[in-house]
């Protein structure tokens, strides 16, 4: 069974934005094929124009020479092009195997035999009788797998498909997706990270501002290449000069600090114990679920602690809320952009005002101080470089890295001592990651401290000082970044001793 | 007051016959919602079912047209509601409020000329078995075909939903969608047939308040039902069994209360009257208080309003 997918000259204009430019692909069955881009540079665009949810302004798409028209996800599933979104399309409430039943014609025992049948064989494992609302991300991934498979797709789109996934999820992704190619699929495979792209994929075509900027064989090229392309502009490789601060001043300590929840779903800390100067960056690293969430909570505030067992600049803060804590200069940025560090619904300068100093007078007598506010935004804006001036925009149209950009920004206008941030660059392309990295190298250099909870080591060996690993609730002996290596911090976040 | 066990029976009658319009109201909003579609119109479209049924009858003398008319008129009305909140996409909160509004202003204007013309009598099927079984004659026989059909109701609604391709369809519908537009269903559509068939059980529960409950015309006279099977509805977690039993619950300490008063029982009178709504929210919140299973039976995108995008 021979595919061939070609996309002829696709255009797709939104009001303010060409999404696609003349865009023209061709691809066959046997390979995987990688449409890499940043954020905003017409990938899923293009995704939903092949899967029938977004109808091209101009263009053809040819499936085997013939040209088909793709006006609403029947057609698209009728020629058999499968999809798997980003945000998948299931129906939480439903049970798996409704949700499979839905669009299918098949009387339900043969669907149970045929959904068997691909269970086993690739190998996955999961409880067709549940509802979807109790499967981990990997699971709901294999259901959209599966709700495809279904009805023998020639070509399978998956739109960033690693972005909710753990390391060994993916793994196991990986390994399915070859199998799927092995057995005739053309699979076209979405995504920015770069990584995936040289372990997975046959052939690369990088998009960028809508339009198709490059398309060659992943063999001949390399991390830097596809990065250099992806954004247009040669990036300079930042590296961080080691400092010793065996002089300069303690600014926070946590000693002794036990945390026990009573959600046995988080996890307990055990005698925590750390120091971290001035001008210094520390860097957390761990599988996640291994404690870094209590721990971000419990040096913002969120979790409160006994007053003693945390020390800023010689204060005891350990019983401050998190207001309490920023009006002391230290600053937050958490994990979840969207649901903990800001509310997507409220325009931009609404979100800047939640973070709320008294010597920033956004609130005079219980009344906004508009005004105020949106200067202070504007000033953000423009020094974070956030890709907008508009403070009346709802923070939900800003993309990742821009709404990354704006939360940062937001903590690092006041000039606090210290900054906690978690996952900072999570999901976000290379140009905002860099963005984001030069940053964070810059307040060290301005002397103030911070913290970096990450689950990537690479991010955590360019920026930190010095480096530990949380594991299972317990900090790992704190070391000097230059000492250590990613295999080093492996070991330990898989709960290995070195020395 | 003698307890016999015939005026037991006869009591259990009434109840049922009192709990019908709920029912029926009920289980119709219920599909409605479960599609994601908040109608808080159910009062409005009540009593425009409960005039056009009553002055069909006046006109036409003919029960059964009366009867089907109820249900179009119902329909008719719900597709107002359909036509701003899928097509012109209005908020459903504001417009199932302005159709309740909207109904009792209609059914008053239109009923200026039906008052006080009495009721034609509505035929009661097995009233003989009625008479000659003690107890339970009372209870199962001597209704009305609407009374049989809407005690089937929640049964094959409850069976509609779980079993049936189309059900399933609403109820992923209701769950997002968004995903089920993207799986090519038909949102819009969906939609308004639930809005639709919502209006005609809605016209449906007027109809029998008009024509076999109080066979007559009295402005007002739904007097707040549509509401009770609004709230029914959510307190009931959108489980088509657990209406009929709120709905006869309801019915039951309504009657039950009313005997109380006659009894003339040292009550305050306000908390008799108050009691069916206490009692009924307590019920319902005792036997849905599995936090799982409202989970699972919540329409997660109810009132949201859904656009395809082009």
């Amino acid at each position: 069974m021979n595919t061939k997918l070609k996309v002829s000259e696709i255009s797709k204009i939104y009001p303010g934005c060409i999404a696609n430019d003349k865009v023209s692909l061709e691809f066959g069955s046997g390979k995987i094929y990688a449409l890499l881009g940043e954020n905003g540079a017409g990938k899923s665009t293009l995704v939903k124009i092949l899967s029938g949810v977004v109808k091209p302004d101009e263009g053809e798409v040819f499936l085997n020479d013939e040209s088909i028209k793709l006006n609403s996800p029947l057609d698209a599933k009728k020629n058999n092009i499968g999809m798997v979104f980003q945000h998948f399309n299931l129906f939480e409430t439903l049970s798996v195997f409704e949700n499979l039943s839905i669009d299918s014609n098949k009387k339900d025992e043969e669907l149970r035999a045929l959904v068997n049948d691909i269970l086993k064989k690739y190998n996955f494992k999961i409880d067709l009788d549940i509802p979807v609302l109790n499967l981990s991300a990997g699971q709901k991934q294999k259901v959209e797998i599966i709700r495809c498979l279904i009805r023998n797709p020639k070509v399978l789109i998956m739109d960033e498909p690693t972005s909710v996934l753990t390391e060994q999820e993916t793994d196991d992704l990986f390994i399915s997706l070859k199998q799927f190619s092995k057995d005739g699929i053309l699979i076209i495979y979405i995504t920015h990270k770069l990584k995936e792209v040289l372990s997975l994929c046959d052939e690369v075509a990088v998009m960028r501002k809508g339009k198709v900027v490059s398309v060659s064989n992943t063999i001949d090229e390399k991390i830097e290449s596809l990065a250099n392309k992806m954004v247009g502009e040669n990036l300079n490789t930042i590296k961080k000069k080691i400092n010793n601060f065996k002089k300069s001043e303690e600014i926070l300590k946590i000693s002794n600090l036990n945390f026990t929840s009573d959600d046995p779903y988080e996890t307990n800390l055990n005698n925590l114990n750390l120091s971290l100067k001035k001008g210094e960056c520390l860097g957390i690293a761990g599988i996640s679920g291994n404690g870094q969430n209590e721990l971000f909570q419990i040096l913002s505030g969120e979790i409160i602690t006994e007053g003693t067992s945390i020390m800023f600049r010689n204060k005891e803060i350990g019983k401050l809320n998190p207001k309490e804590r920023r009006e002391y200069l230290m600053a937050f940025s958490p994990e979840d952009r969207i649901s903990q560090a800001a509310v997507p619904e409220l325009k931009i300068y609404e979100n800047v005002a939640l973070n709320n100093f008294k010597s920033s007078n956004f609130f005079e007598k219980g009344l906004v101080n508009e005004k105020k506010i949106k200067e202070h935004s504007k000033k953000i804006l423009s020094n974070f470089s956030v890709n907008t001036d508009n403070v009346e925009l709802k923070s939900q149209f800003l993309s990742g890295g821009n709404l990354q950009k704006l939360i940062i920004g937001r903590e690092l206008i006041t000039s606090p001592e210290l900054l906690v941030c978690f996952n900072p660059t999570w999901g976000l392309d290379v140009g905002a990651i860099n963005y984001i990295h030069e940053t964070l190298i810059q307040i060290n250099e301005q002397g103030k401290s911070s913290i970096l909870i990450s689950t990537d080591n690479d991010e955590l060996l360019k920026l930190s000082d010095r480096i530990c690993v949380i594991y299972k609730g317990k900090l790992s002996k704190i070391m000097n970044a230059d000492t250590v290596s990613a295999e080093k911090l492996g070991i330990l976040m898989g709960g290995g001793s070195i020395d | 007051m003698s307890f016999d066990l015939n005026f037991i029976g006869i009591l259990i009658g009434a109840i049922m016959a009192s709990s019908v319009p709920l029912i029926l109201a009920a289980s119709g909003e219920l599909i409605t919602e479960r599609s994601g579609v908040l109608n808080l119109g159910v009062e409005g479209m009540m009593i425009i079912g409960a005039i056009s049924g009553f002055a069909l009858m006046v006109v036409t003398d003919n029960l059964f047209f009366a009867v089907v008319g109820s249900m179009l008129s119902g329909l008719i009305i719900s597709l107002i509601f359909g036509l701003l909140t899928q097509s012109l996409l209005t908020n459903h909160v504001a417009t199932g409020l302005a159709l309740t509004i909207f109904g009792i202003g209609m059914s008053a204007m239109i009923g200026k000329n039906f008052v006080g013309i009495p009721g034609k009598e509505f035929p009661l099927l097995f009233v003989n078995l009625k008479e000659s079984i003690p107890f339970l004659g009372p209870v199962f026989f001597g209704h009305s075909i609407i009374l049989y059909f809407a005690f089937g109701l929640p049964f094959l609604t409850n069976y509609f939903l779980k079993k049936t391709k189309t059900g399933l369809i609403i109820r992923a519908v209701g769950d997002s969608p968004t995903s089920a537009s993207n799986q090519g269903i038909n949102v819009t559509l969906v939609r308004y047939s639930c809005i639709l068939y919502g209006g005609a059980m809605c016209g449906l529960a007027g109809a029998y308040l008009s024509l076999i409950y109080t066979p007559q015309w009295i402005e007002n006279m739904t007097g707040g039902r549509g509401w009770i099977a609004l709230a029914l509805v959510v307190f009931a977690t959108w489980s088509p069994i657990k209406v009929l039993i709120g709905a006869l619950i309801f019915g039951g300490i309504t009657i039950l209360q009313l005997h109380m008063q006659a009894a003339g029982l040292r009550i305050p009178v306000q908390l008799l009257s108050a009691l069916p709504y206490i009692m009924t929210i307590i019920v319902l919140v005792v036997i849905s208080r599995d936090s799982r299973k409202i989970k699972l039976n919540t329409p997660t995108s109810l009132g949201q309003i859904f656009y395809k995008e082009k």
